[in-house]
């Protein structure tokens, strides 16, 4: 076990190699235009405090990380060309890229990016008064961060943040996290210039002419609710890797409805074509050509039981209570839910690739070269559909025995949705009937009730509101952890440390204490995968939850080739337009599944070279 | 009329005033949660007092009142918060005005030119074919709610005649639809009053003297039943012209023109409170200025009002 | 031959018959001003006369009534049930209109044909609920607006602030702070709905008030409460009818409003404005358009209607007219 390691040049050379293969030479390859519309306007551009996607996609392409991943997932230097940590984890040190400057949106040089930049970024984001969305992710790992940011502490310099001279950058962490590598491709750990940061003051990121770029692109044009120009920035540090000359959006408010058509008379490089409008696509020998799946996301969708019930009496709360907490009676519901039919709302033609069978989704992390999800028990859980109506029926029965005259049947189960989403309305539908009729309406009653998108989580989820509910959540870093978190207490998804019979001796639960001890061991990274692949296995089997689904996905009709975008499990890597390239036609199905075989193989090699790496 | 305008300006600052108070006040029972963004989950307590804090709105309300006043006395309508987070006001406001008045007033050109040719073509067809087919013009887009027959005007205006689908101010073609699809109701609303106006004017006697006189129709029709009609043309008017800054939240979001149109209902749902509070004063003053501006240009075209004598619900 | 006291005595009887003070008889009274004219028969009379009107009023009611009884006619589909294909085990999607479903069906499987006439059905509801709404609430505010004197300024004040916020933001904060439903909906469209009513109640009442026949009757005696139910009322209740009539077309108008900016009733509770707005996202498509086409059809033969029969009622109703 080596902890301290120093990526060489040698490994950046790999890097150009293996994208070599592509058809990459030195040169960039060649490539169109990406004319896109959007309908969400941005609503700032500044990467320290923004938490929104579309804003963080502006910062992606624009401002560039210490690390980066590439397209086969594998962290990559970026404006760090090498980097140390000590041996307990603790302090890790960064040598910054010299050369690389800062240019103002016209191009012209500003100054050079240093490793105060850091520092800079750092101090805006832990100051309250700026009201950055993403401090905490800041302020949990580096030391007595949390602490400024508090006000408890006033002076800067304690913060574990530091330049130690023009090229070295040094964080000291509050404890060791063997993910921070992968924190750091996220906008929070962007560098900025404190001295432009100071002349503009609160302009910053209101504009394009208030933002600096050292990334691939330079945002040079915005005219907001009208058009965004990006240009290729000559002087990127790895500007040959960047291929395509100018992205240009337009603005449209209909933009998702009309997009389609303005791809089929070649206005624009891409759209998604929505579910509505997919069977005209598929349906039509010249249309179907153009169209493929899109890349999914880290998102992971589950259906909670909620073990805290705060509905209203109307739904019978008590009921429910007493219900959820008979595990035949959650693993009747858990093995009814036709996952495949719900699905069809959102893909009706490929829905299998959206499935999910665990929290932590596929691909997200690795270790020695085997997938978290193929890891002990997990294994056996993703490579099975829960979706099983015999087993199911059992169960069923099995419930109806053991509940008999302590709940009224059929059990009532609220099911909110959002009626903002016409997928998520639809589904409730077909989950509703679908669940009714397998398991009988004698048995439950689902009952759907809609709730507005303003403050639809408070309504719902945050407040207990639901018996039964689709949730989701999002990765927060590189590491199995991130998926533990809705369902460890003091969180407010479904309160499973609620669920009776499942105290142990140290007034835990047992899923709390399977996550403890996987979250202690930092150093040896197999036997933590393997702790937490426990416990999400107990998660499931004891029907906690019912994984369902993957986030993204949908069709595309796009000239964008696939797999050639950073691909990452968390932070702005994968907005990145770098690498990417614009053919003259778009890819088919068929292409991009063979596109995607292929993928999954040279992921599968990098990986295992370097397991392998690591091990020397 | 001096004395009266002055009295009833003042009264309309009055108005205003609870009117943007008592909008001030119910923006603040929209959730809390609202300002939080799209990490709203993930956020720590002390994240989300930050942003409040930053908003202002950790202040008790009255706090917050005496500060949107003070800064309105000094001719600051804020700063966005949310729509375009730090950015003032008045610079996204005037990224959009020119584009929804430039459609707003060709639309109103357009509608008076068409609805007053239509409405004197119907009062000299009266009860005749085009009197009656221009009629169901106006009963259709009367009746007909805008966001469906707005959207069968894109669908087919595009298909068939090949103009373009999206706005580009750079594209002449690109504005014809826009500007068509704006006047209809307009047209409707000046035909169909024209024609009720001549139609009435017609039986009344000065007009059958001056037939009786030997006055030719087109002179009639010219110097006495037009000139007339003027006067109540010109209390709308002005109200009209100013209130062509809010846009139009249907063709703009279809043709994509990057008006006024739909800004306050954005605003409001993203509870970007500056910016609304800047909107409702805008279209409230406008409002009022529109009636008073009205009434007036209407006294001095028709001798025989006084503006003393109205006033009341307007 | 009669005898003079003869005669005197005759002549006394005749004086007394020919010449005794009538009594006042309210009857004999009534009769002198009597004409055959009935207001309502008269109003009745005129309507019957504008064949397009007496057309639509027969379409209309048919409409409505078919509407209403629709879900009972045999053979008709659950307009939520999701129907599922025979042959693939799948939701029967976008399928074209045919014999078994006559509007085809929408992007997961429900029965346009029904889920139409449940979304008309839903979308009438709520707008001669608030029609209503309108008339009880309006004209109780107009008439106290127009004849309590003291608290006229104080309502026109009101009005002057309440009709210069933006309806939006009321729409909005209420959508927001209740859950959207069929009540919700409602509820905002009441909250604004009564204005424009109350203020046009208000501005009848100041005019009529003081017209020359009130002020006559007021002259002649008749009572307060008589000239309300005799000469004000019956203009007032025409107008009323005419102001639910048209009232109809805008509510449900800003139904499809409030659907469109997404404060409409949830998705799953068919009404016009939601058909409208998922055929909307599919119109791209020619295959599907018809999914837009037939609601924006109904839509429009209800609202075009409405709006003629509420004119043509207040032509009928206008006694300028009857004669």
């Amino acid at each position: 076990m080596r902890l301290a390691r120093r990526v060489l040049p040698v490994l950046l050379l790999g890097a150009l190699v293996l994208t070599g293969c592509k058809g990459a030479g030195p040169a960039p390859r060649k490539s169109g235009d990406v004319v896109g519309i959007y309908s969400g306007e941005l609503t700032t551009i500044n990467y320290l405090v923004t938490a929104t996607t579309a804003e963080q996609s502006v910062a992606a392409n624009c401002i560039d990380c210490l690390v980066e991943y590439d397209n086969l997932g594998i962290l990559r230097p970026a404006l760090a060309t090498s980097w140390e940590v000590s041996p307990d984890g603790l302090t890790w040190t960064f040598h910054i890229r010299k050369g690389v400057k800062w240019l103002t949106y016209q191009g012209k040089e500003y100054a050079e990016v240093t490793a105060q930049d850091w520092v800079d970024a750092a101090k805006y984001i832990l100051n309250p008064k700026n009201a950055s969305q993403t401090a905490d992710i800041v302020y949990r790992v580096i030391k007595n961060a949390e602490k400024y940011f508090n006000g408890e502490i006033t002076d800067f310099n304690e913060v574990g943040v530091k330049a130690k001279d023009k090229y070295t950058l040094v964080y000291t962490l509050e404890k060791p996290v063997p993910y921070f590598l992968s924190m750091l491709t996220y906008c929070p750990f962007m560098p900025v210039n404190g001295k432009f940061l100071q002349e503009v003051g609160d302009k910053f990121g209101t504009d394009n002419e208030y933002l600096l770029y050292n990334g691939c692109y330079i945002f040079s044009v915005w005219e907001p609710h009208n058009q965004q120009v990006f240009v290729k920035n000559e002087k990127y540090w790895d500007a040959k890797n960047v291929h395509i000359p100018r992205l240009i959006f337009k603005f449209n408010q209909e933009a998702a409805t009309l997009a389609p058509e303005l791809f089929l008379r070649g206005e624009i490089t891409g759209a998604g074509i929505p579910t509505d409008a997919l069977d005209e696509w598929m349906k039509d020998p010249q249309k179907s050509k153009m169209v493929r799946p899109a890349e999914t996301s880290f998102y992971t969708y589950f259906y909670a039981f909620n073990f805290n019930p705060k509905f209203p009496a109307e739904y019978e709360p008590e009921n429910w209570k007493i219900a959820v907490n008979n595990l035949n009676f959650r693993k009747a519901i858990f093995h009814a839910l036709d996952r495949r039919a719900a699905l069809l709302t959102t893909d009706p033609y490929y829905p299998e690739r959206m499935i999910n069978n665990t929290i932590t989704p596929k691909n997200f992390a690795a270790y020695g070269g085997k997938d978290f999800t193929q890891i002990g028990e997990l294994a056996e859980i993703s490579n099975r559909d829960s979706f099983n109506p015999e087993l199911a029926l059992q169960y069923r029965d099995k419930a109806k025995q053991e509940l008999a005259g302590k709940v009224k049947f059929p059990v009532k189960v609220m099911m909110p949705y959002n009626t903002g989403s016409t997928s998520w309305t639809n589904r409730v539908q077909v989950v509703e009937q679908q669940l009714e009729n397998l398991l009988g309406k004698d048995f439950i009653d689902i009952i759907p009730v809609g709730f507005p998108p303003t403050g639809f989580l408070n309504a719902t989820r945050r407040a207990g509101n639901y018996a039964l509910m689709e949730c989701n959540w999002g990765p927060d870093y590189a590491d199995p952890e991130t998926y533990t978190d809705p369902f460890y207490p003091g969180s407010n998804y479904n309160w499973p440390e609620m669920a009776e019979g499942y105290l142990e001796p140290n007034g835990k639960t047992k899923y709390q204490n399977m996550v403890d001890e996987a979250k202690a061991e930092v150093i040896d990274i197999g036997r933590r995968y393997e702790l937490f692949a426990k416990a999400e296995a107990f998660l499931i089997n004891e029907a906690f939850v019912i994984p369902y689904s993957v986030g993204g996905g949908g069709y595309v009709a796009t000239k964008l080739e696939p797999f050639t975008s950073p691909y990452a499990p968390f932070g702005v890597s994968s907005l990145k337009y770098k690498g990417q390239v614009v053919l003259d036609k778009p890819m088919s199905t068929e292409e991009y599944k063979a596109a995607y075989e292929k993928w999954l193989k040279d992921r599968e090699a990098a990986l295992q070279q370097e397991a392998a790496k690591a091990k020397k | 009329m001096l004395k009266y305008s002055l009295r009833r300006l003042l009264h309309s600052l009055v108005t205003l005033f609870m009117v943007l108070t008592l909008v001030f006040l119910l923006m603040r029972l929209l959730p809390v949660e609202g300002y939080y963004g799209e990490r709203a989950d993930k956020l720590t307590p002390a994240q989300k007092e930050a942003i409040l804090r930053k908003m202002g709105l950790l202040d008790p309300w009255y706090v917050q009142l005496r500060n949107f006043y003070l800064q309105l006395l000094r001719g600051d309508l804020g700063v966005s918060v949310i729509y375009r987070a730090n950015v003032p006001v008045k610079e996204i406001l005037a990224a959009k005005i020119p584009y929804s008045v430039a459609f707003g007033l060709g639309a109103l050109v357009l509608s008076l030119v068409a609805g007053l040719a239509m409405g004197i073509h119907m009062a000299q067809n009266k009860g005749l074919f085009w009197d009656k087919f221009w009629t169901w013009y106006v009963v259709f887009i009367n009746a007909v709610p805008g966001a469906v027959y707005l959207l069968f005007i894109q669908l087919y205006g595009t298909s068939i005649t090949g103009l373009p689908m999206l706005f580009d101010r750079y594209n002449v073609r690109s504005w014809i639809l826009p500007l068509v699809s704006m006047s209809l109701s307009g047209i409707a609303a000046n035909a169909m009053w024209l024609r009720r106006f001549m139609v009435d004017e017609l039986n009344k006697d000065y007009i059958r003297l001056a037939r009786a006189k030997g006055m030719s129709s087109r002179a009639i029709m010219v110097k006495h039943v037009l000139r007339n009609a003027f006067v109540p043309l010109a209390n709308y008017l002005p109200a009209s012209i100013l209130f062509t800054i809010s846009g139009s939240i249907y063709v703009e979001s279809l043709y994509s023109i990057p008006g006024m149109g739909g800004l306050l209902v954005t605003a409001i749902s993203r509870q970007d409170n500056p910016l609304v509070q800047a909107l409702v004063l805008i279209y409230s003053s406008l409002g009022i200025l529109g009636l008073f501006l009205g009434d007036v240009l209407m006294a001095i075209l028709d001798p025989r009002i006084r503006l003393e004598k109205q006033g009341g619900a307007r | 031959m009669m005898t003079a006291k003869e005669k005197e005595v005759i002549q006394a009887i005749e004086e007394q018959e020919l010449f005794t003070f009538a009594q006042y008889d309210p009857e004999a009274a009534e009769r002198t001003g009597y004409s055959d004219y009935s207001y309502w028969r008269s109003t009745i009379r005129v309507f019957l006369r504008n064949k397009t009107a007496v057309f639509l009023l027969i379409l209309m009611t048919s409409l409505v009534a078919f509407t209403f009884i629709q879900p009972y006619l045999p053979g008709q589909k659950d307009p939520i049930k999701i129907h599922i294909d025979p042959n693939t085990g799948l939701q029967l999607r976008n399928h074209p209109p045919d014999k078994e479903f006559w509007f085809g069906t929408n992007s997961i499987g429900q029965d346009l044909w029904a889920r139409l006439w449940s979304g008309t059905r839903t979308s009438l509801l709520i707008a001669i609920i608030v029609g209503i709404w309108e008339i009880v609430f309006g004209t109780f505010v107009g008439a106290i607006w127009g004849y309590v004197r003291p608290l006229e300024a104080f309502l026109t004040e009101a009005y002057n602030v309440i009709s210069n916020i933006p309806t939006t933001i009321i729409l909005m904060l209420i959508a927001y702070i209740l859950r959207p439903s069929f009540q919700t909906m409602i509820i905002a469209m009441c909250a604004t709905g009564w204005l424009g009513m109350a203020r046009f109640v208000r501005n009848q009442i100041v005019i009529i008030r003081d017209r020359e026949y009130n002020l006559a009757s007021r002259c002649l005696g008749t009572p307060t409460g008589r000239i309300i139910v005799k000469n004000l009322l019956p203009y007032l209740v025409s107008v009323m009818v005419m102001r639910v009539a048209l009232s109809i077309p805008g509510t449900i108008g800003w139904e499809v409003f409030l659907t469109y900016i997404g404060l409409g009733l949830p998705l799953n509770i068919p009404s016009l404005g939601n058909l409208l707005n998922e055929g909307r996202r599919v119109m791209m498509a020619p295959a599907l358009r018809y999914q837009l086409f037939f609601p924006a059809v109904v839509l429009s033969v209800i609202t075009v209607s409405f709006y003629v029969l509420g004119n043509a009622f207040a032509d009928a109703s206008d006694p300028r007219n009857h004669f």
